[in-house]
């Protein structure tokens, strides 16, 4: 397995690097959202000095780690995997002695991430000089949020699969993505820290598994969580994981049974 | 009267390709509804939090949404598809047709492709810019209406100019397939007013992806904030935009060469 994983991994990465400018302007629309919502929380903190309790800096700080974050947990499935349902080249990978997307599709999104987030780190530091956050870590806290970011990936991951799996029955999976990221955006953290939200918002934010991945790693690696939410945060994290993973089992047979490659 | 011909009989085909893909259509519009939904929670999640943005109330960050719509939609209905058919026009050589018709080409790749259905974008955007004019208890005087009419179509013609030029720099620099994407990109930028912007990034959408000419600006037109010799400034700035560009894309057509040779 560990032999496969390795293959798999010589392959994505060549051909996420053949695709490097690609990459750069995947990269530059991804970077234009979290700037502008920082501009705007910082202008509005700047004007009456604080947003409940959060300064400009603290702003700063939130989106220069949110950056991060989201590079290490967002996932593309849909992009490789919805053009082979629908083209039909999935037939090929289903012959293949393992699971196509648990390897093939897992490795590419991982190899996508890693390219990533080496043409981000000089953005990154750019950007550091430009809003001067006031960023304290500690070494404790980053420590935990290893374990958080992986489990984080893994429930975006499998959730992102799940989803991309609806390209079985339907070509309008674009559409439903479409749906989700916009959810994701409003209730992940990504537009507000989720505690500016109105209480109705935040309690629909909490029954979602959105915060989890994005606001949830972020607040731990800012120092903001007391003991007590950090567990019960991972708690939740393990919770949501399971559901994931039950979701994408019970799609990804349904949906095997129903393909049938185009020209069969 | 040639023009007119020829746009009528695109919009014919239009209109079919537009009548196959109903259904299409109906989920577009749903989307774009949902989004909507979501650019006002948005504003409404800010203006909880505070009572003005850069010195813009709620009211008049619903007009900027408005003229930012009414832009983006412009963008929609035909700049991001004829992009599309234009990359592959240039790609697997179908280009060669487009040059060898009788009309001004710059004209023929900027109208082939046209999402008809779009135009549905068009009401909303009036609507919330009247609407926000409205709430804002502001009245427009006859003067800022027109001023506002006419930086958004001067606005429009710097974005559309940018866009040619983007794609008439292709002819040197066959790379394509990412040639309008930063114009993409900072277009998000626009739905807040640039006074909101750090520097740089102010600097970015106002001279070289002018973002905001065609967002911030038209609004400031209408709120009166404009002296008269900025508002001049802004519509020569048009006028020499599309000299400027179409005299690039006839340089550029004239290194064309087809895509096999």
């Amino acid at each position: 397995m560990f032999q496969i994983f390795r293959r798999l991994w010589a392959l994505n990465w060549a051909e996420q690097w053949q695709y490097r400018a690609n990459l750069l302007m995947y990269l530059l629309f991804w970077l234009v959202a979290p700037i502008v919502y920082l501009a705007v929380w910082t202008t509005v903190a700047r004007t009456q000095g604080s947003v409940n309790g959060l300064t400009a800096s603290d702003f700063a700080a939130y989106y220069m780690v949110l950056l991060v974050v989201d590079v290490l947990t967002s996932q593309i499935t849909i992009h490789v995997l919805a053009p082979e349902i629908q083209n039909g080249n999935l037939s090929n990978r289903l012959l293949l002695p393992v699971h196509p997307v648990l390897t093939q599709v897992l490795v590419n999104n991982i190899a996508f991430k890693a390219l990533n987030l080496i043409a981000l780190a000089p953005i990154w530091l750019a950007l550091y000089l430009l809003f001067r956050p006031a960023l304290n870590l500690s070494v404790l806290y980053l420590a935990l949020a290893v374990p958080a970011l992986v489990l984080a990936f893994g429930i975006l991951f499998l959730l992102g699969a799940a989803l991309t799996l609806v390209a079985f029955w339907t070509t309008r999976v674009w559409a439903l993505w479409n749906f989700y990221s916009a959810v994701f955006m409003l209730f992940a953290g990504h537009f507000v820290p989720l505690a500016l939200l109105p209480p109705l918002l935040q309690t629909i934010a909490k029954a979602l598994p959105f915060s989890y991945t994005l606001y949830f790693p972020i607040q731990l690696i800012l120092g903001k969580l007391a003991p007590q939410e950090v567990a019960i945060n991972f708690g939740m994290q393990i919770v949501w994981l399971a559901l994931a993973c039950v979701i994408f089992r019970v799609t990804w047979r349904a949906g095997v049974r129903q393909f049938s490659a185009v020209g069969a | 009267m040639n023009a007119l011909r020829i746009i009528g009989a695109f919009l014919r085909l239009n209109v079919q390709v537009a009548l196959a893909y109903r259904s299409e259509a109906v989920v577009q519009i749903l989307l774009n509804l949902m989004w909507l939904a979501w650019e006002l929670t948005s504003l409404a999640i800010i203006f909880a939090n505070t009572n003005e943005l850069g010195g813009w109330g709620p009211a008049e960050l619903i007009a900027l949404l408005g003229v930012w719509r009414l832009v983006n939609t412009m963008m929609s209905i035909i700049v991001w598809p004829n992009t599309e058919k234009f990359n592959q026009g240039l790609r697997d050589g179908s280009l060669d047709y487009t040059f060898l018709q009788p009309a001004n080409s710059q004209f023929l790749v900027s109208i082939t492709r046209v999402e008809l259905w779009r135009l549905w974008d068009f009401v909303i955007a009036v609507v919330l810019i009247v609407v926000g004019l409205g709430m804002s208890g502001r009245v427009a005087t006859p003067v800022n209406i027109a001023t506002f009419l006419a930086l958004t179509v001067s606005g429009a013609a710097v974005l559309y100019s940018l866009w040619i030029v983007m794609i008439a720099v292709t002819f040197w620099f066959t790379r394509f397939d990412n040639n309008v994407t930063i114009l993409a990109a900072l277009m998000d930028a626009g739905r807040f007013p640039a006074q909101v912007y750090p520097f740089w990034l102010r600097l970015l959408i106002t001279f070289i992806i002018p973002v905001a000419v065609a967002t911030t600006v038209p609004l400031q037109g209408l709120r009166g904030e404009l002296a008269w010799w900025e508002i001049a400034g802004f519509l020569a700035l048009g006028v020499a935009a599309v000299l400027l560009s179409s005299r690039l894309w006839k340089a550029g057509v004239r290194r064309y060469s087809g895509a096999s040779s």
